[in-house]
């Protein structure tokens, strides 16, 4: 019984992958030769366990990559690679995975992910998105902390090195905030942005910031 | 060490054989191996919440066949530019080393003088010393295969093996339709050491126990671990892992017992008739820090009883046929600062001992057998934390399977054991654990008090374990 069972499994989703692997090729990126397609493949593969093969992560602790942009994600691979991003989760699990990353590699992984339609706005108000929002648009001038907006764009879509953060999960963007203040993660520009950035105001930010 | 007990228990019935066999070796404990560390470049806590519970990521990395790696390799290709060899620059080696102390509640008796005690207290060190080679072989290929010199027994040998292949495909593109599909082959030595769940017999809770302490008389075939079918057979499986959310398993298991006659003869205990079949059948979600999966599993064994205490039987003619079937649920919560982890197993095992009760080893044609085992745990930053669980097995009495022997045997005749586990762990680093742990039995081989029939109660086990486990 459990065995014909199992056959029909197999044989069931056998037949789905005949069909659809060719419409996974087609979603993929160009890369040049058929070996580097498989090997982009294979990477996506091992990348997708914590950050989703769609670039959509279902943990936290892992970054949505949908979206993100290309040269952002191909600085942040760099620098697990070279070790100069050294927070604590960068350390657990990304210096390992970037380490045997060829600069190829890591340029089709960026254009992979960042080709991946992000996920569609949670929405949702509160206080603290509101208080979040106007944050992030208008900074905050007694503190002479500047308006997010003029670094990651109106809509938190981000530009070039400077990252997406519409719809990342908040708590990895409080982490992030609280490694970089603490220097744990090293960003030039950030440390000086952020230095007066209170607890409660990061975590007004970074609600209005995962409803996008 | 199955010598000394031998010299001074009865050993007439060969379940309560078993029983003592679980007595000095039911928890051998593997995993968390550093070798997977240095060929992934990835800390412990990505495959484990604390060694050896497994993190999502570390189902995944198991089912992927232990081959992630992101080290150099040393490779090689034919003309047809397919690969030859991937092989780790750094072999995949790892040891792990336990010492522990033993304190039972009351005295366990000497083993050759009838009235005396042995001393009260018992330090092992080391408990157990493990080598793994855990890792890649070639693409897709990977192995988990434990050598383990064992305190007690004095001795070196062959413990838990689980060698595996793998292929992953993504079919349907990457967006919301698309699926991931991992089928997998697996070659091993113990049912549910393949398993990725931590409510299964093979890696459950807890993950380390005295090796000198009473257990029970006895416990279901795929319960039976070390000194039952835990590295005494050979199984050939296949499994697919499907969307990350539907596990489904077969594996064919026979008899490989280690050392004595071979081939296998009547000086050997409890022989599989033919093959043994196990299943598995599980679903997980996984929701923000969260995941839940509900499975259920079981396994079908025909054995012959072989040598019975001083008894040789051929293995011949009629067999006892156990069927197992089990259910499992297990929770964990993932946050950056706490980890909540529940786990919930029952099995369920009917005994048809058609061979047993021919030969004079059981009383009863059909037996039943019902372990129920709950666990919750919680750790702080995966530094300090414990664990509260609970333990029951009833089943039938039978006046011949269980009889009344000194420390180990039933006055009541029957296998009825329950009580509860206490534990608290401290890791000063990712890779070692000290741990302090409490079992206390409120029945135990039936009854709470004299259950022996020699005097001894349930709550005279009540064991105090104190563990320092290193892995590197």
């Amino acid at each position: 019984m459990m065995k014909s069972n199992f056959a029909v499994a197999v044989a069931m989703t056998a037949s789905v992958w005949v069909g659809g692997i060719a419409r996974g090729a087609e979603a993929a990126p160009d890369p040049a030769t058929d070996s580097e397609k498989a090997a982009l493949r294979k990477t996506v593969q091992t990348c997708g366990t914590c950050h989703g093969v769609n670039g959509r992560s279902v943990s936290p602790t892992f970054p949505n990559l949908a979206a993100q942009q290309a040269p952002y994600i191909e600085l942040q691979l760099k620098a697990f690679k070279d070790q100069s991003r050294a927070d604590p989760d960068a350390q657990a699990y990304m210096w390992g995975m970037a380490a045997q990353l060829s600069d190829a590699t890591i340029a089709a992984l960026a254009g992979y992910f960042a080709a991946q339609p992000a996920a569609p706005a949670r929405g949702g108000t509160s206080v603290l998105i509101d208080q979040g929002k106007n944050l992030f648009e208008e900074g905050v001038p007694a503190r002479q902390i500047p308006p997010c907006a003029s670094c990651h764009g109106a809509h938190a879509e981000g530009l070039a090195n400077f990252p997406r953060l519409a719809g990342q999960h908040a708590p990895y963007l409080l982490k992030q905030l609280l490694v970089i203040q603490s220097v744990l993660r090293t960003a030039p520009v950030m440390h000086g942005v952020i230095k007066d950035l209170t607890k409660d105001q990061m975590q007004a930010v970074v609600a209005y910031l995962a409803s996008l | 060490m199955m010598t000394r007990i031998r010299r001074s228990w009865s050993c007439r019935m060969f379940l309560q054989l078993i029983g003592l066999a679980l007595c000095v070796g039911v928890t051998t404990p593997g995993w968390a191996v550093p070798s997977f560390a240095r060929q992934t470049g990835m800390a412990c806590a990505a495959c484990h919440t604390v060694f050896p519970e497994l993190t999502p990521f570390g189902r995944e990395f198991k089912l992927n066949g232990y081959v992630l790696d992101n080290i150099k390799q040393v490779t090689g290709i034919d003309t047809a530019d397919r690969q030859t060899l991937a092989l780790n620059t750094l072999p995949p080696i790892s040891l792990m080393a336990q010492i522990s102390y033993t304190h039972t509640k009351s005295a366990l008796p000497d083993t050759a003088i009838s009235g005396a005690v042995a001393k009260d207290g018992d330090l092992l060190f080391p408990q157990q010393v493990s080598l793994f080679y855990a890792g890649k072989i070639a693409d897709g290929l990977g192995a988990f295969i434990q050598l383990t010199y064992d305190g007690v027994g004095d001795s070196f040998g062959f413990d838990n093996t689980d060698i595996r292949y793998a292929h992953h495909w993504l079919f349907g593109g990457s967006n919301d339709n698309g699926h991931s599909l991992i089928v997998g082959v697996t070659l091993n030595n113990n049912p549910t050491v393949q398993d990725v769940w931590n409510t299964t017999p093979a890696w459950g809770v807890p993950f380390s126990a005295s090796s000198v302490a009473p257990s029970a008389i006895t416990s279901a075939k795929i319960d039976s671990g070390a000194g039952g079918f835990g590295q005494n057979v050979g199984g050939l499986g296949a499994y697919l892992w499907l969307d990350d959310h539907f596990y489904a398993e077969i594996t064919d298991y026979t008899s490989a017992i280690r050392g004595g006659a071979h081939p296998l003869d009547s000086t050997q205990s409890n022989v599989v008739s033919g093959s043994a079949p196990y299943w598995r059948l599980a679903y997980e979600q996984r929701w923000d820090r969260n995941s839940l999966s509900v499975g259920a599993f079981g396994l079908n064994a025909s054995l012959h009883p072989g040598l019975v205490g001083t008894t040789n039987t051929a293995l011949s003619g009629v067999t006892d046929k156990f069927r197992d079937i089990a259910g499992d649920v297990q929770y964990q919560f993932i946050g950056e600062d706490h980890l909540v982890t529940g786990l919930a197993t029952y099995i369920h095992e009917r005994q048809t001992l058609n061979a047993s009760v021919l030969d004079g080893f059981a009383a009863n044609l059909h037996n039943s057998l019902k372990t129920l085992k709950l666990t919750g745990e919680y750790y702080y930053q995966r530094k300090i934390g414990g664990t509260v669980g609970y333990f029951s097995t009833t089943g039938t009495t039978d006046g011949v399977l269980y009889a009344p022997a000194p420390l180990t045997g039933s006055a009541s005749n029957g296998p009825d054991t329950n009580g509860y586990l206490l534990e608290v762990n401290y890791l000063p680093w990712l890779n070692t654990k000290l741990q302090a742990q409490y079992i206390g039995y409120e029945k135990f081989n039936g009854q709470k008090t004299n259950y022996d029939g020699s005097g001894r109660n349930a709550s005279a086990n009540n064991t105090m374990y104190l563990l320092v486990w290193l892995n590197f």
